[in-house]
């Protein structure tokens, strides 16, 4: 029997609704709520303590947030994280996500939560976690916790796992060859399989790609900039330059975070205050001159001669590996609003 | 155009004192067919083995697959323009010895697309040369100027198998064949109007043809695919032996030459002509290095679609990673065209299955099937017999392995980019890649 703890929010905690939103972190032994229905349903898997945490609480101090629960549960033995189900309520959603991205980095066990395709969390957890398909609202409680609960089984049981369409989580952005015969599916060669999609695709008739191509989302090109010198330029990478300490840790892959920081007084960035984080590169190079990825050196040799004039006082970073297309649209958009607050006017931006 | 392929179905090979076919067992007198082998004086080393599904053993470094046949009328032999003077194929009778292949292996040395075969084991599915009885012909030449080299043109091993497969299957030439497959396209200026109002489909396999120096690419009448520009072949052209396989790709993703004349995709367009659809023929494209040279094969590649009337068309890409690009290009030129396009091809998404799966993406590339990772890994168990030389595996650069994936008990660890045309881009992939 595997040992499970279970996330819930305020409500589901029998804690209170809106007015409990802000309740702080607890841990209690059992299930509580949803994680009875879970426990009755599950064979193999036994959950043995229960967090509840309020949804403002998780939203407005993640970071606090996380690292009492995480707190809590070091000195626990358990085998499986599982969380929610959320449906599509956002911000149990993301607190769901969070809180099984979190608990699967330090401890490195299967997380499992579920949420409704509308829930904004799912474009921005789903490589990170199992997320099974779930319902809109709590009505569709006894089905989504089914389905969590038949997949933790089949994990304490070791058995083989199915690609996420088959079990019906939203899939990871993990993609394995497989022969369908090992799924139960009649093997069909690759010609007839090309044949009868062509056809369909002839008919005007639904099918199914094997390799779906992610909708593209193009931004415009801005147009130039006449005169460099009449604008405030940024510094701006998704390379993981960061200060050598590192101190919003930033994520070395699928970040979630940017950092600002100023390097009003450098003329060029120093190794080692100054390193990549960045998990995606060989970071040799950057790691002996930081300015390879931001060129921090260059711009200052510009601004001496003459070929522009303002400099913002910081330079912005993230890191670009493994992040989510939501998740760096969001981040995207933060920091575009801090250069437009800062009167910001052009950006060098640095990708590796 | 019609051609018949007369079809010997093969059970079982033995060897015997002379070479003959008789109720499913193909005998082999080795002696002879090692003098065909031999009739290249640069071949120094040549041995012939038969291997059955479920033998221990494994074959590396695989080089070619051939299907023994011969030409009984229309033509003077199979390989036109190879071992041949150059003739047209595609008409005509031509005998084959079907269900077991002709394997050449080097005996030594391998090379950046040679391959691996298990005939037993957990890795036997994964080609399909391992549920088939083979004739093996193992060798070694004196090619010196490749013999260290990563990409080798294996000329001399490449036409001795080609030697050898004719030679062969002139022992059933005279015979009668248990079962005639008639393949029959007429032009397409005069069909009858009930096929012509079916939707017109064209397939359009690019060769793999990167290779800049000649003697490595897929070969077309024994003309270098690299110096050609899209064309229109008969499909029965290649069902009677135009194309022949280069010898220049990572190995999953090669089409093996007897790939091309038993390519399943065009089989089933021919099936299907007269029923579903009007099979209009293949535009045989390459693969180029050069963007612009992309771009040129991709366009003709449309502008010849369109005039064919094509509302439908298959492209099957002979690669992975830069050809990815002619690949995309060429799906949205047709589909620029008005086209509706199916692509098939590999993916590499990498050893943990989160790399971006083509080099290049475009969402009108909305119909794809898929063959397989390259990059998958595997662990292959101990076989009892090698035949061949497990260590080209990891010394030679073969595109699935490096140094150490052979360990000293003959255990195997390697990306099925070095399984022997596994990803069988031609269509009989058993394989896709599904998410998880």
């Amino acid at each position: 029997m595997l040992k499970a703890v279970h996330y819930i929010n305020q409500f589901f905690g029998q804690v209170g609704g809106e007015e409990s939103a802000d309740f702080e972190p607890v841990l209690q032994e059992g299930p509580v709520g949803p994680g009875l229905l879970l426990n009755e349903a599950m064979k193999e898997v036994k959950i043995t303590h229960t967090v509840i945490c309020g949804d403002n609480f998780m939203a407005s101090h993640p970071e606090d947030a996380v690292a009492r629960i995480l707190k809590m549960l070091e000195g626990l033995k358990f085998d499986i994280f599982l969380a929610g189900p959320a449906f599509n309520a956002g911000r149990y959603g993301v607190a769901c996500g969070t809180i099984c991205k979190a608990v699967k980095e330090k401890f490195d066990v299967p997380v499992i939560t579920s949420m409704n395709e509308e829930n904004p969390a799912v474009e921005m957890f789903k490589p990170n976690m199992y997320i099974f398909k779930g319902g809109r609202r709590a009505t569709y409680m006894k089905q989504d916790v089914e389905k969590m609960a038949a997949f933790a089984d089949k994990i304490a049981r070791g058995d083989k796992l199915l690609p996420a369409s088959m079990e019906g989580y939203f899939p990871r952005g993990i993609r394995h060859e497989v022969f369908l015969e090992d799924f139960g599916v009649e093997p069909k060669c690759a010609a007839d399989r090309a044949f009868e999609m062509l056809l369909k695709k002839l008919k005007g008739e639904p099918y199914e790609t094997e390799l779906p191509i992610p909708k593209q989302e193009r931004v415009p090109i801005a147009p130039a900039v006449k005169d460099l010198r009449k604008v405030k330029i940024a510094l701006v990478t998704s390379g993981g330059i960061v200060p050598k300490d590192n101190p919003d840790r930033i994520q070395s892959c699928s970040a979630t975070k940017w950092g600002a920081y100023d390097i009003s007084k450098l003329d060029l960035l120093t190794a080692p205050e100054f390193k990549t984080i960045h998990a995606g590169y060989d970071p040799e190079q950057a790691n002996k001159n930081p300015n390879v990825v931001l060129p921090l050196d260059a711009i200052r040799q510009y601004q001496k001669e003459g070929r522009i004039v303002e400099v913002d006082d910081q330079y912005y970073v993230t890191v670009g590996t493994g992040t989510t297309q939501a998740e760096a649209a969001r981040m995207g958009r933060e920091i575009a609003q801090k250069l437009k607050e800062r009167n910001v006017g052009a950006v060098v931006l640095t990708a590796t | 155009m019609k051609l018949e392929i007369g079809k010997f179905t093969v059970k079982d090979i033995v060897f015997g004192d002379r070479t003959f076919y008789e109720k499913g067992v193909l005998t082999v007198n080795k002696k002879e067919a090692l003098d065909v082998v031999f009739e290249d004086s640069h071949i120094t080393e040549a041995e012939l083995y038969i291997v059955r599904p479920g033998d221990e053993v494994r074959l590396v470094p695989v080089k070619e697959a051939y299907e023994m046949r011969c030409k009984v009328s229309g033509g003077q032999s199979v390989y036109p323009g190879c071992t041949a003077p150059v003739e047209p194929v595609g008409a005509g009778r031509t005998h084959a010895l079907k269900g077991c292949s002709l394997l050449v292996v080097g005996k030594h040395w391998g090379s950046f697309q040679d391959g691996l075969i298990d005939m037993s084991g957990p890795a036997q599915r994964n080609t399909i040369f391992g549920s088939m009885p083979n004739l093996v012909l193992v060798g070694d030449t004196d090619e010196e100027f490749e013999r260290h080299e990563q990409q080798k043109k294996n000329r001399a091993l490449r036409w001795a198998g080609m030697r050898l497969s004719e030679y062969i299957g002139k022992c059933v030439k005279d015979l009668e064949p248990e079962e005639i497959e008639t393949w029959e396209l007429e032009p397409v200026n005069e069909r009858a109007s009930d096929v012509r109002n079916l939707p017109s489909v064209v397939y359009v396999p690019q060769i793999q043809t990167q290779m800049e120096a000649l003697g490595y690419n897929a070969l077309v009448y024994g003309w270098d695919g690299n110096r050609m520009l899209p064309t229109y072949l008969h499909p029965n052209e290649i069902l009677d032996g135009a194309i022949i396989s280069g010898s220049f790709m990572p190995c999953s993703s090669k089409i093996s030459t007897y790939e091309w004349v038993n390519n399943p995709m065009i089989k089933r367009l021919m099936r299907e002509h007269g029923r579903t659809i009007n099979f209009l023929g293949v535009v045989l494209s390459n693969l180029n290095v050069v963007m612009e040279e992309k771009v040129r094969s991709a366009m003709m590649v449309a502008n010849i679609a369109k005039s064919l009337g094509a509302e439908g068309a298959i492209v099957a890409e002979e690669g992975y990673g830069n050809p990815d690009v002619d690949y995309i290009l060429t799906l949205v030129e047709l589909e620029k065209a008005g086209i509706k396009t199916l692509g098939i091809t590999n993916e590499c998404t990498g050893r943990d299955g989160t790399s971006q799966p083509l080099v290049a993406l475009d969402e009108r590339a909305n119909a794809l099937v898929s063959t397989g990772n390259v990059s998958e890994l595997y662990e292959l168990p101990p076989m009892k017999t090698v035949l061949g030389e497990l260590e080209s595996l990891a010394r030679d650069g073969l595109s699935g392995g490096w140094e150490g994936c052979v360990r000293e008990d003959g255990s195997v660890i390697m990306e099925n980019n070095a399984f022997f045309c596994s990803d069988h881009i031609s269509g009989f992939s058993l394989k896709t890649c599904a998410e998880f």
